[in-house]
């Protein structure tokens, strides 16, 4: 019980950030093709290549255990797309709807709700056997573990990620370097103005979710539980309970979103960014068909954006790398249909 | 400073989701005339960022990025006028 508590921190922590850095996959994802706008796609990869470089080290240490999502090709491929595509339409991923709930987007509550709807019925209700079958049929396993890089290419992970992380890091400085990338733009604001009131750069918003990222896998390890960061396994365990399934408790996932909502509307209400926002119904239908895509994708695929880019991109799982480019793959899709095509009429 | 100046047009994306404040922003500059202003209320923390970053790349300029309160944000452009 401790264990789980213990954790509240880190979770409101985590909400904190992503309100601050408005970390966000589907925009960083969306925002590259839509709008030519990098910027939160970097701090994506900054927290990536922190979160691995981390991990890897914290297994060596042994503090944590390391768990790689399984690899199943179907389920990751039309989960992951399907995840992708609700998520353009919900306005935010999954952890970018949970903190934005937050700061009081009643849009964002009604893609959570869609959310929640679909993934508990793709776990036990009648969703549950299109997901059995992708899932099974389509398994690949390496020996007795889930397939990643290091199992394929015979190395140990430690030694493999920590090659990756610092062949990555160097390869982008060098990149940044020559396109004269524009740094951050100096402001002459109080420390405490810069963490409170304004927005978080992309890379301290990255190094910062990368670290949390960490400390979480830690106390979920301490919690029994061994996985990073992870957010639609949360909403389903709070459910659960609310559906009276027996053998259902708040575990370590479901205190994860409560904390990330408080966080973020703590992070709202003192940067006074705090303010109830109504979109109008035809938007909260599209967040909610959105949020229904996004329950059953991340199901199916074993995984939100969260899990598997933030968190299993790290652990170089097949599955997690698989289901990342079917999101992207979704995500681009969706936004061109949506929103680059209609523009070009 | 920005109080002098007369909006030709204004657009209010209060409440929108992501990304539609910053795409009805350049939709709306792209229809306009150079020289025109553009007025963009809107509430959306990662908008008021985004889209003076954004804004430059399509050859428009910012004049002002005004807090009216909390969250309430006022953003003035010139349009280029690529039409």
């Amino acid at each position: 019980m401790t264990a789980v508590f213990g954790g509240l921190f880190v979770r409101m922590l985590f909400g904190f950030a992503l309100q601050r850095g408005r970390f966000c996959t589907n925009s960083a994802i969306r925002d590259a093709i839509l709008l030519k706008d990098n910027t939160l796609l970097k701090s994506v990869l900054v927290a990536v290549l922190v979160a691995m470089f981390g991990f890897a080290i914290m297994v060596m240490a042994g503090v944590i255990k390391y768990s790689p999502t399984p690899f199943f090709w179907g389920a990751n491929l039309v989960g992951g797309f399907i995840f992708g595509i609700g998520m353009v339409l919900a306005g935010g991923c999954a952890s970018g709807v949970t903190y934005r709930v937050g700061e009081g987007m009643v849009s964002a509550l009604s893609a959570l709700i869609g959310l929640t709807a679909a993934a508990t019925l793709t776990v036990m209700g009648f969703l549950k056997p299109i997901k059995d079958y992708l899932q099974t049929s389509t398994k690949i396993m390496v020996g007795e573990a889930n397939p990643t890089l290091a199992n394929i290419l015979g190395l140990p992970y430690v030694t493999l990620a920590l090659i990756l992380a610092i062949i990555l890091a160097i390869v982008w400085f060098i990149i940044a370097r020559k396109n004269k990338e524009e740094s951050e733009p100096k402001s002459n604001a109080t420390l405490v103005a810069k963490i409170f009131k304004n927005g978080w750069g992309w890379l301290v918003t990255g190094v910062a979710i990368g670290l949390i990222n960490m400390l979480a896998f830690y106390s979920s390890t301490l919690a029994g539980r061994s996985y990073p960061l992870a957010i639609t396994s949360g909403w389903i365990g709070i459910t659960k309970i609310g559906l009276a399934v027996p053998d259902a408790k708040m575990g370590w996932d479901a205190w994860m979103v409560i904390g990330i909502i408080v966080g973020a509307f703590i992070a709202a209400i003192i940067a006074s960014e705090f303010k109830i926002r109504w979109p109008g119904w035809k938007l909260i239908a599209q967040t909610f068909v959105g949020g229904l895509l996004m329950g059953f994708g991340a199901v199916t695929s074993a995984g939100c954006n969260v899990t598997h880019i933030v968190s299993g991109l790290p652990q170089l799982g097949i599955g997690s790398l698989v289901g990342s480019i079917s999101i992207v793959l979704g995500a681009w899709l969706a936004a061109y249909l949506i929103f680059v095509r209609p523009q070009n009429k | 400073m920005s109080e002098n100046i007369n909006p030709t047009k204004t657009l209010n994306v209060c409440g929108k989701i992501c990304p539609y404040p910053d795409m009805d922003t350049m939709t709306t500059l792209k229809k306009m005339q150079k020289g025109e202003i553009l007025e963009v209320l809107l509430d959306y923390p990662l908008s008021v960022e985004r889209i003076p970053r954004n804004l430059k790349k399509q050859g428009h300029r910012l004049i002002s990025v005004e807090q009216i309160s909390g969250p309430n944000h006022r953003i003035l452009i010139e349009a280029h006028g690529l039409k």
